[in-house]
């Protein structure tokens, strides 16, 4: 008799009803009983009760089996063994597994930590965020309009009068190197700056000693940093001590306080302030027109900015008049984008170390490209290995392994190995830090990571990366067929497109960042070397200070007789710093026009000192005595450009600074140089002799003679000025500072992109190797029957050859955009090559192919009876 | 002790466990109580009854039995544990300490 099952449909539903692990033993019991009431009764009537037990069944639908030996400790125990067994067993995979991923984090960790450093500057301050740079936009005529980092001295106070919006301001005005007189010592403070009494209450720079509401009370009090403040007095107490800045009663100065040295992310750097009280003159209070200092605001709680801005206009007419608006106006930079927002701003001197945001995006770009490369690396590898592995798969599956837990078995893993990788990065960052350190010019200390906040977060981060690359290899591997993966080929070949396409993609991403980063070095490179329009090699700047020009005649003279010293001239304003402007008047057919333009005070010879083209007429000379008197001046082609306009005559032309008439003429025209970076383009400027004063005198040595040079310079200037200890500075170290900012940024990509290229063949060089030995067998075929060991390196490379040129196809014109993009913005850029692609291109081909060719060179070189035994 | 507490039922199920010997499963053990205690129980609410039983550790289980009526399915069989017991024994202990306190009422009915 054929057996009489319950009926199929309540049975399903019995199923959706119980818990899976108790299902079978359930159905069977209520299976028996249909039978035994099938004898009793009518089927029917059997059917009916079934369903009336499968009904009841519903009150367990909670019911589990507690398995009393259920302990997943167990199992974890075995994936963590399972897990180092793989690794020690593939010691060269797991290396370059976990070491790329290191590599890409431990640049991830480093970046990040720069990063934080440039966005932490000036947030110490607990009022940040409603203190304000004023800054200006000036226009002078033919000169470009320029933002400038610069105010006037009695704008603070009166905007503090005229606008309720506004609660404080404070000048921050640098006196810079200055000489003080502590007993029978001479001391240099690095940065004395005088500041308005508010400065200590909107800043919250650290006191150590001395009230911050109260050290300024005396005009000719001066508070210093503990660092000075220990060179000068020892071990002394410093308050209340008496310091000379010279002779007279004026000069003394009384220690009031003494504050923590100024943190290095900190725009404002300063070793000693005094107030403004002793320079707060009449004649000061009322200087409208010239600009020398920085102004700070703070604003009231909620302040619409645009609006206060918006009034500026109306302020600087109240005070300057209506033609004000020519030259000037007024913006609020707020402070936290002060050192990271400034780079278009020039008279910036009062910002240190300051970076360029976009450089800032372009580090976090990067490190998340190089990150997301080694992850991408580590997926590959992984999924690659999922083969050899998959009759571990087969077996687990087997023995009643869910597929969720093979998942999570190999996520688990991949988790573990993301955080071996986190360690290893941290061992490789410390060490690492120091020469960075060096390189950016700034002092990260990687304990910034080892706070609780930080820390869980970077582990929370190492986690999802081991999850993300850990998800798509631990799903393939969950989805093996179990009986094909305990044959042990549980992988097909056709799956690995996605696999090609994350090749594609890291090689696009690493070829993008290099061809990137030499176009970056090339323009840079061309900067510096572009022909500056005068030499600044062998020349040593000291600077002139008020005592010393008085002898700056002799001390000239004394310096032409040395014999490695060649030349010896002075100016106003170093060459390499943008120069400031001025009002000019010149005379043109008979009408008398006013303009504007920069300027720059020079002695006689400055022409001939830096071998400056002279176009037309003559360069200034100590042989004329108009020269002599003040009464000659020079002009650069594009101020003789804006002069001759009409096709005047522009050489004798009369001419003088603004304010006076025209007494002088122009006597000659020297071809554009370029005094300020190269990046922008170079504005009208003259030149001429005046008697006041110089700020730096310029020596020219003999070349291969410097310590020499140096060494005469330093004795004439002992003799001269013994007040004074000997500094000086080269003119091209100068000129070279300025693209620091660029320099650092081109160096830490060229690192970046050095790793992106490693890690990138690391993970290629694994995938590499995989491919080829799951294809032994086949090459083995292939040379039994004749195959030459190139043409078998052909076929393995053959394919890794297109992965690359796909990629290059694909970054290629991307980057070319890009770069195009940035180069833009450069006055004096170069072009972009097609070799220089071409260059990248092949060489990361070769890089692939050498890679590749490693490996397939060992398998095609091999005897076939050894790779064909393996079974 | 709370929580361990035995239901009338659940003693019953227990007590037919126990009586089953190495024969217990979920089947049997109504047909046991169907016939000791003359009253109708679904199966249902054995099955309820004894994985309480077991999560509570009165009970352990094993599997094995498959046969051909019940569809290849194989059965749980039910052990009382030497905790089953004593849980078992101090509820006897408990009723028959409230017996001797009421010996007359036994008498005169």
């Amino acid at each position: 008799m054929k057996q009489q099952q319950p009926p199929i449909l309540l049975r399903k539903l019995l199923k959706r009803i119980i818990a899976h692990e108790i299902y079978d033993e359930v159905e069977g019991d209520l299976a028996e009983l249909y039978q035994e009431r099938l004898h009793e009764m009518s089927v029917a009537r059997a059917k009916w009760r079934y369903f009336i037990d499968v009904l009841c069944s519903l009150r367990n639908f909670n019911l589990k089996r507690k398995l009393k030996f259920y302990n997943p400790l167990v199992m974890y125990k075995n994936y963590f063994k399972i897990t180092f067994r793989n690794l020690l067993k593939y010691k060269g995979y797991s290396f370059i597994n976990i070491f790329g991923l290191a590599l890409g984090m431990a640049s991830c960790l480093l970046i990040l930590l720069f990063v934080n450093n440039e966005l932490s500057f000036d947030g110490f301050h607990e009022k940040k965020a409603n203190i304000y740079r004023l800054d200006e936009v000036q226009s002078f005529g033919a000169v470009s309009e320029q933002k400038v980092a610069l105010s006037m001295y009695p704008m603070g106070p009166n905007l503090l009068a005229d606008y309720p919006e506004i609660t404080d301001f404070t000048r921050y005005w640098t006196l810079g190197r200055t000489l003080v007189q502590y007993k029978d010592q001479s001391h240099y403070t690095e940065n004395l700056v005088r500041v308005d009494t508010s400065f200590l209450k909107m800043f919250d720079f650290q006191m150590i000693e001395g009230n911050r509401y109260s050290v300024f009370d005396e005009p000719n009090n001066l508070i210093l940093s503990e660092t000075l403040a220990k060179r000068i007095f020892g071990d002394e107490n410093p308050i209340g001590q008496v310091i000379k800045t010279g002779e007279g009663d004026e000069n003394q100065i009384k220690i009031t306080g003494v504050f923590a040295d100024v943190p290095d992310n900190s725009h404002l750097q300063f070793d000693a302030l005094t107030s403004t009280k002793l320079w707060d003159s009449e004649d000061r209070r009322n200087g409208w027109g010239s600009n020398y200092l920085n102004t700070y605001l703070q604003l009231a709680n909620n302040t619409d900015v645009e609006k206060l801005e918006a009034k500026f206009d109306d302020f600087l007419v109240k005070y300057m008049g209506e033609e004000v608006l020519e030259f000037y106006s007024l913006f609020l930079q707020p402070l936290s984008d002060v050192h990271l927002g400034s780079m278009d701003i020039t008279h910036d001197y009062n910002n240190h170390k300051k970076f360029a945001r976009s450089s800032v995006n372009i580090f976090l770009i990067l490190a998340f490209f190089v990150l997301l490369i080694a992850s991408i690396n580590f997926m590959n590898l992984s999924t690659a290995r999922a083969a050899t592995r998959s009759r571990e798969v087969g077996v687990r599956k087997s023995i009643g392994a869910y597929k969720g837990q093979i998942t999570g078995q190999f996520m688990m893993e991949s988790i573990m190995l993301s955080f071996i990788a986190l360690i290893i990065a941290f061992l490789l960052s410390f060490a690492a830090i120091g020469p960075l350190n060096g390189i950016i010019d700034r002092n990260l200390e990687l304990s910034f990571f080892f706070q609780p906040l930080h820390l869980v977060l970077v582990l929370a981060i190492a986690i999802f990366i081991g999850f993300l690359s850990g998800v798509y290899p631990a799903l393939v591997m969950s989805g093996f067929n179990t009986v094909m993966a305990l044959k042990g080929s549980g992988m097909k070949a056709g799956k690995s497109f996605f696999r090609n396409a994350l090749v594609v993609f890291q090689y696009a991403i690493a070829i993008a960042i290099i061809i990137g980063t030499v176009l970056a070095t090339q323009q840079l490179n061309y900067m510096q070397n572009l022909d500056l329009g005068f030499k600044k090699d062998l020349v040593v700047t000291v600077n002139m200070y008020n005592d010393t020009n008085s002898k700056y005649e002799l001390f000239k003279t004394e310096l032409r007789n040395q014999s490695n010293i060649t030349d010896v001239t002075a100016t106003t304003q170093r060459l390499g710093n943008n120069l400031h402007q001025t009002s000019m008047q010149y005379r043109a057919d008979t009408a008398l026009i006013n303009g504007s333009s920069s300027f720059v005070v020079v002695d006689n010879n400055f022409m001939d000192f830096f071998e400056m083209e002279i176009l037309e007429g003559r360069a200034l000379s100590d042989q004329y005595a108009n020269d002599k008197a003040g009464l000659s001046f020079v002009v650069n082609e594009t101020l003789a450009k804006e002069l001759g306009a009409g096709d005047r005559e522009v050489l004798g032309m009369p001419f003088h600074f603004g304010g006076n008439d025209p007494l002088g003429t122009i006597v000659g025209v020297v071809k554009d140089f370029s005094y300020n970076k190269l990046n922008l383009k170079v504005e009208p400027l003259f030149m001429s002799q005046q008697p006041w004063g110089w700020s730096e005198v310029d020596v020219k040595l003999r070349a291969d003679k410097l310590q020499e040079g140096l060494a005469e310079i330093e004795a004439v200037w002992s003799t001269l000025y013994p007040q004074r200890p000997f500094e000086y500075q080269f003119l091209d170290d100068h000129i070279d500072k300025m693209y620091q900012s660029e320099q650092q940024l081109t160096k830490v990509i060229s690192i970046l992109s050095v790793l992106a290229i490693i890690i990138a063949s690391l993970g290629l060089f694994g995938l590499a190797s995989f491919t080829v030995k799951q294809r032994l067998k086949e090459m083995g075929i292939r040379k039994v029957l004749g195959a030459s060991v190139s043409q078998i390196v052909m076929i393995l490379s053959k394919k890794f050859t297109a992965l690359v040129l796909i990629a290059f196809i694909i970054s290629a014109p991307i980057t070319y955009y890009m770069m195009d993009q940035w180069l833009a913005s450069y006055a004096n850029s170069i072009g972009i090559g097609i070799g220089i692609f071409l260059i990248v291109g092949l060489g990361s081909w070769l890089i692939a192919l050498l890679t590749v060719s490693l490996q397939s060179y060992r398998v095609a070189s091999s005897n076939p009876v050894e790779t064909l035994r393996i079974e | 002790m709370r929580g361990t507490h035995l239901g009338e039922f659940e003693e019953l199920v227990l007590l037919a466990v126990a009586a089953l010997n190495d024969n217990a499963y979920a089947v049997v053990v109504k047909s046991e109580i169907e016939e000791k205690a003359d009253r109708k129980v679904n199966i249902s609410a054995i099955h309820t009854a004894l994985y309480r039983l077991e999560e509570k550790g009165f009970l352990e289980s094993s599997v094995g039995g498959a046969t051909k009526t019940r569809g290849g399915k194989s059965k749980r069989f039910f052990k009382v544990t030497a905790y089953g017991f004593k849980s078992l024994r101090e509820a006897q202990s408990l009723r028959q300490s409230f017996w001797s306190v009421i010996p007359q009422l036994s008498t005169q009915k």
